[in-house]
């Protein structure tokens, strides 16, 4: 045995620490063994020097303390990126969501774009008198109004707007005859887009933008919409739930449009647009535009420029519009009717004279033979020279008052209604 | 069979190095390509140790323990590397470099080994205060304050690179710790004495309790020097299974088994003995169930007493 020894016969610190570190050879190993077995005080010694190993491989395995170590500006920054992150994925969240929703209210602009033919072209039953109605193809900007019309009104739209899809497009949708409805809407349509805008437009126009230019509104940039995006969210609940209702008032009117047009209508002779997908009824949702005529023998159908209404006297929200010249009728929600013979600048109740709730006013054109029940003090033309007694051909324009009953009334002066 | 090229043959034979080691002998001479590999990867010149130094530190290692060959025995170039790889060269000479006094091998030393040292102290003491003065006395020995015969005692003379040089430090610290509290054990007053209890008679007769004993004596002083250990580690230190494993490089279920098991095979050595003896079987068990007051075996003096001829012989020497 060549171990040293410090307290006489015991194993030195070294052959115990090699014996706890299995760093002894066979013969070594089974020497300090051997006094291991038979010595208290280097058992001891081994176990202490061995507990103390672990309890410092215990402190050197453990979790380091964190340091502070200078770093780079981006690792400093790191934790800039999460809400700059979260920022840009917000934006283009937000970016997708608009984008989606002014794709909802494209295929109103795609319909006017791609009908300017159908609308520009008369229809071949159109009277010669209706002729200057129709909007030159090229028409980008609304026909100027005559020199009389002139004398009443500015110039509509002081700026081009923009060019109507290429007939090309609009030969490619042909009109349906089966469904003089969806033509009648679709005419409406486009004339709103080639035509000058109406008061409802007008009044959504912003302030740096001419009345006339604010049919641009349906070609407009998306991002340009985004701009009213919470006011039309908030007037798009209301919309819809009046749409609904429109919807079933525009089923129950078909018949009688129909009925009135068995006769393929003339460009712009329908001249009730519903809501179904106008803006709120807030703002006047009904948006048609009054085709400029050539020559009007009546001032009341004379059109001067686009109206600009105020509210109705009732403070609820219009359902129905219809205009003609200076002459505007409203309905609003409860079923009253209101004339404005200033282009909406005043209002006045015009007297219940029907049945039920009026939910849907007007603008007819003429059916050439048809007869109607003349009022008591009529103010057409023709009235009370027919032969016939109590009824007197109808007027060549005329406004039509529907009932919830899908009954239905007309007028002459918006004053006086007679059942039709 | 002699290496091609030695230390030994390169130095001059019969003078005495510096540290008291034996002069070179040319069959116990180094390899001189393995003395230059471990030259360089310790990076002995570094701690101011030049090329002769390192080399006679190796040799005087190796000529110490004979490469780890039985004694007569000639170590060829490749025992002497596996010999050499198994050991901590780079400790030692740092070792060396630090009871020669150089200053950067001592600020590297406390560099490394202090916060560590110390610990070590305060986990074998189980107290700060205790722990700090046990390392702090330590390093003063270290250092080499205590001089002997007018020359400074470094322990670290005694670190001859088997086993790791800290973990050297905290067996030198438990050594240390375990003779201070022997030592003043024994002046500790007894606080109370509380006079045994008459003992009562004996139920085995006297006869059948001094086989008991003899049987006992022979079984357990037979026994093979690790089922001592963990008897005594475990019944006489109470030490626990793990502490046990760790020691012995071996899992604690290994130590249980074992356990087990020389518990066993002493139970059957001495039913065996006590037959052997003239007692029956049945007789024999019951002896074994006697009660070990009863007994005048002292365990703890019998192991001390079966201690392996080795440390007898450096104990006598």
């Amino acid at each position: 045995m060549t171990a040293t020894s410090q307290h006489g016969f015991h194993p030195d610190a070294e052959s115990l620490s090699a014996f706890s570190e299995q760093a002894l050879g066979e013969r070594e190993r089974a020497d300090v063994l051997a006094h291991l077995a038979v010595c208290g005080r280097c058992r001891q010694v081994v176990a202490l020097a061995r507990g103390a190993a672990d309890t410092d491989v215990a402190a050197a395995t453990a979790p380091p303390r964190k340091t502070v170590e200078p770093t780079a500006w981006w690792k400093q920054w790191r934790f800039v990126w999460v809400p700059a992150a979260v920022a840009v994925a917000f934006a283009v969240t937000t970016i997708s969501v608009l984008i989606e929703h002014a794709d909802r209210h494209g295929p109103d602009v795609k319909i006017a774009e791609q009908n300017p033919t159908p609308s520009t072209a008369p229809p071949a039953t159109s009277s010669p008198t209706e002729q200057p109605e129709a909007v030159p193809p090229t028409a980008a900007i609304p026909a100027p109004p005559p020199a009389h019309a002139a004398k009443h009104a500015p110039p509509a739209t002081p700026e081009p707007m923009p060019a109507p899809a290429p007939p090309a497009v609009a030969a490619q949708m042909p009109p349906e005859p089966g469904a003089p409805e969806t033509r009648a809407i679709d005419q409406a349509e486009v004339t709103r887009e080639a035509q000058p805008l109406s008061h409802a437009e007008a009044q959504q126009a912003p302030p740096g933008l001419p009345a006339g230019t604010m049919g641009s509104s349906y070609t407009q940039p998306a991002a340009a919409a985004w701009e009213t995006e919470q006011k039309q969210a908030e007037q798009q609940r209301q919309a819809d739930v009046d749409t609904s209702h429109m919807r079933v008032l525009k089923h129950k009117a078909a018949p009688a449009a129909a009925h009135g047009a068995n006769q393929p209508a003339p460009a712009g002779a329908t001249q009730t647009d519903t809501v179904a997908s106008a803006p709120p009824l807030q703002t006047q949702p009904v948006t048609f535009a009054e085709p400029a005529p050539a020559s009007a023998s009546n001032s009341l159908w004379e059109v001067t420029g686009p109206v600009k209404p105020t509210p109705l006297p009732s403070g609820l929200a219009a359902v129905s519009i219809a205009s003609g010249g200076h002459f505007l009728l409203a309905i609003d929600k409860a079923g009253a009717l209101f004339l404005s013979k200033d282009r909406g600048a005043t209002w006045e109740r015009v007297a219940t004279q029907w049945t039920g709730r009026a939910v849907a006013v007007r603008r007819q054109a003429h059916v050439h033979g048809a007869l109607y029940a003349a009022p008591a003090a009529p103010t057409g033309t023709t009235g009370g020279s027919s032969p016939d007694a109590g009824l007197a051909p109808l007027p060549t324009e005329f406004f039509e008052l529907s009932n919830d009953k899908n009954q239905t009334w007309v007028s002459t002066d918006g004053r006086t209604w007679t059942a039709n | 069979m002699a290496p091609t090229e030695s230390v030994a043959s390169a130095a001059e034979p019969g003078i005495p190095n510096g540290t008291g080691a034996p002069d070179c002998v040319p069959d116990r001479s180094l390899d001189r390509a393995l003395a230059t590999e471990l030259w360089r990867s310790c990076d002995a010149a570094g701690w101011g140790l030049t090329r002769d130094e390192f080399d006679q530190i190796l040799l005087d290692a190796a000529t110490a323990q004979n490469f780890g060959l039985p004694e007569a025995a000639l170590a060829t170039p490749k025992q002497q590397r596996t010999f050499f790889h198994g050991m901590c060269v780079a400790d030692l000479a740092l070792a060396r470099a630090c009871a020669r006094g150089n200053e950067r091998a001592w600020e590297y030393f406390i560099a490394v080994y202090r916060q560590p040292l110390t610990r070590a102290a305060i986990a074998i003491s189980g107290s700060e205060t205790l722990g700090r003065d046990l390392a702090e006395q330590l390093y003063a020995e270290l250092y080499g304050l205590n001089v002997r015969e007018g020359q400074r005692r470094c322990p670290l003379l005694s670190y001859r690179g088997r086993g790791s040089l800290l973990g050297w430090l905290r067996t030198t610290l438990a050594q240390r710790h375990v003779d201070h509290y022997r030592r003043t054990r024994r002046e500790e007053p007894i606080e109370e004495f509380d006079a045994p209890a008459p003992d009562p008679p004996p139920q085995t007769l006297p006869r059948e309790l001094s086989l008991l004993e003899r049987a006992i004596e022979q079984t357990v002083g037979g026994r093979q020097a690790e089922e001592r250990y963990l008897l005594a580690a475990y019944y006489l230190d109470g030490q626990t299974l793990l502490e046990m494993a760790r020691v012995l490089g071996v899992h604690e279920a290994t130590v249980s088994r074992r356990l087990h098991r020389a518990e066993k095979e002493i139970r059957k050595q001495i039913l065996k003995h006590l037959q052997r003896s003239g007692m029956s079987r049945p007789a024999a068990e019951e002896a074994l169930g006697a009660d070990p007051r009863d007994l005048e075996v002292n365990l703890k003096k019998l192991l001390q007493n079966s201690q392996s001829e080795a440390f007898q012989e450096q104990a006598a020497s």
